[in-house]
């Protein structure tokens, strides 16, 4: 059977919803985007931990400090599985972080930007957990088995950290005039961050869908986050930055005012507000524990 | 560093099922390794670890109880967060009383928007060796 033969084949059980394993033969197409998708997610879990980890030394309290702590310890723990899913696939964990600290391999544009308030520690707890959580139910349905796997472990984790999250907004919107304040103030500046989460219209030429390393476009995706969270936000008198963004009866569908997405792209190339400095604390932290990797790959026989 | 199978069993009843793998050097780093990274939130009763390629089955020592800890630790678990819905629910009724929710066309309720998956035979691949760029894999909605 000839390379053609065998990729056609495979692409059949694609489509025939068939989940493939590991060690199954696969093209080489399929292999490096599933990858590259999968690093991408295990780098924006590790570089996730970090705008809330400045905040636990400022945590309110010691419950927060406590949560707070269990949250960034539990998204480096995901990060710590997914690089293992990708290790599978024919890069090194090593590599895989070497890259990432030096700028060759990207992470989420929604996690190079600076925190400033307590608000933002919720609208990152509520609504980007939330909406990565819409991106992550969906991904139970991918077709590389591990990830799939990987998926089940996360995502109860994740559907915690929204309820924390939204804990946290509850607790500032019904507080005083001040917090209520704190905390639109931040969805106001997160805003336009999460609209661009989802990633622009996607390509009608989508080869992560076409190999069914996501299952969904970036539209419903969005359209999804917006049934979910906004009516939620409007019933607690919150408002978004958005005069447009209403239910649309006839079309089913959701209005919105796109964002723009010059300065998206200039994030995502690494030009971000806060890209340099979060990228130069890993790759502080990574030099500095080379030692640890050194014990673990030599530890020597008992004398 | 070898590679680790990560099994796991919900219930006692149950067989043991894959649920992800680790690096150790030995049995003994494996286990502890895969305790916490898998079995940290009382995921399950029991838990193993199988060097990949052999036979030979290592179980964790610790009991169904123990397993996941015995301190209190409910903030990192769901039930310590149970009501968060319902003071969600009081809170939009004081909110609409005191005219302060916002009042805007939005979906009924349980009506999501439409296109839910998306099958893949229906992507247009004029060259299926392609694959996304780094910055296109980064625009996706992936994030932790």
């Amino acid at each position: 059977m000839t390379y053609e033969e065998r990729a056609a084949e495979f692409k059949g059980r694609i489509d025939a919803g068939e989940k493939i394993e590991a060690g199954d033969w696969m093209p080489d197409e399929y292999r490096l985007s599933a990858l590259k998708f999968i690093e991408m997610h295990a780098n924006s879990e590790v570089m996730g931990a970090l705008p809330e980890r400045e905040w636990i030394p400022r945590a309110p309290n010691l419950k927060r400090k406590l949560s707070l702590t269990a949250k960034v310890q539990d998204e480096v723990g995901h990060g710590q599985i997914l690089y293992r899913v990708a290790e599978d696939l024919g890069k090194s964990r090593e590599q895989m972080f070497d890259d990432l600290v030096n700028g060759r391999t990207k992470f989420h544009n929604v996690f190079h930007y600076p925190t400033y308030t307590w608000g933002d520690v919720a609208v990152i707890g509520w609504l980007i957990d939330g909406a990565a959580l819409v991106n992550q139910k969906a991904l139970l349905d991918a077709s590389y088995m591990p990830y799939v796997r990987a998926m089940r472990r996360i995502c109860p984790e994740e559907s915690l950290h929204l309820r924390h999250g939204e804990e946290l907004v509850l607790e500032l919107v019904s507080g005083t005039p001040d917090q209520r304040q704190m905390f639109q103030d931040a969805v106001d500046r997160w805003w336009r961050p999460i609209m661009h989460f989802f990633g622009p219209p996607s390509k009608k030429r989508d080869m992560l869908i076409y190999w069914r390393i996501k299952t969904r476009s970036n539209e419903s995706l969005r359209s999804e986050f917006f049934s979910t969270y906004v009516p939620k936000l409007w019933d607690v008198g919150i408002t978004v930055p958005d005069e447009n963004l209403a239910w649309n009866e006839e079309l089913r569908d959701w209005d919105w005012s796109d964002p723009g997405w010059e300065d998206f792209w200039e994030t995502i190339r690494g030009n971000g507000p806060m890209t340099s400095i979060r990228l130069a604390y890993r790759k502080a932290m990574w030099d500095t524990h080379a030692w640890v990797r050194e014990v673990f790959a030599g530890i020597p026989e008992a004398a | 560093v070898a590679v680790w199978d990560v099994l796991g069993k919900r219930t006692p009843d149950d067989e043991w099922a894959v649920v992800g793998g680790i690096k150790a050097p030995d049995a003994e780093m494996a286990l502890i390794l895969a305790k916490e990274t898998h079995f940290r939130h009382k995921e399950g009763v029991g838990y193993a670890v199988r060097r990949r390629g052999e036979d030979e089955l290592h179980v964790g020592s610790y009991a169904p109880e123990v397993l996941g800890g015995v301190t209190d630790r409910s903030y990192r678990r769901q039930e310590a967060y149970t009501g968060v819905g319902g003071k969600h629910k009081r809170l939009a009724q004081e909110m609409a009383q005191r005219g302060l929710a916002v009042d805007r066309p939005r979906p009924p309720v349980g009506r999501m928007a439409p296109g839910l998956r998306v099958s893949p035979a229906s992507v247009e691949a004029e060259n299926a060796a392609e694959v996304p760029t780094e910055e296109e894999i980064a625009s996706q909605g992936t994030a932790g």
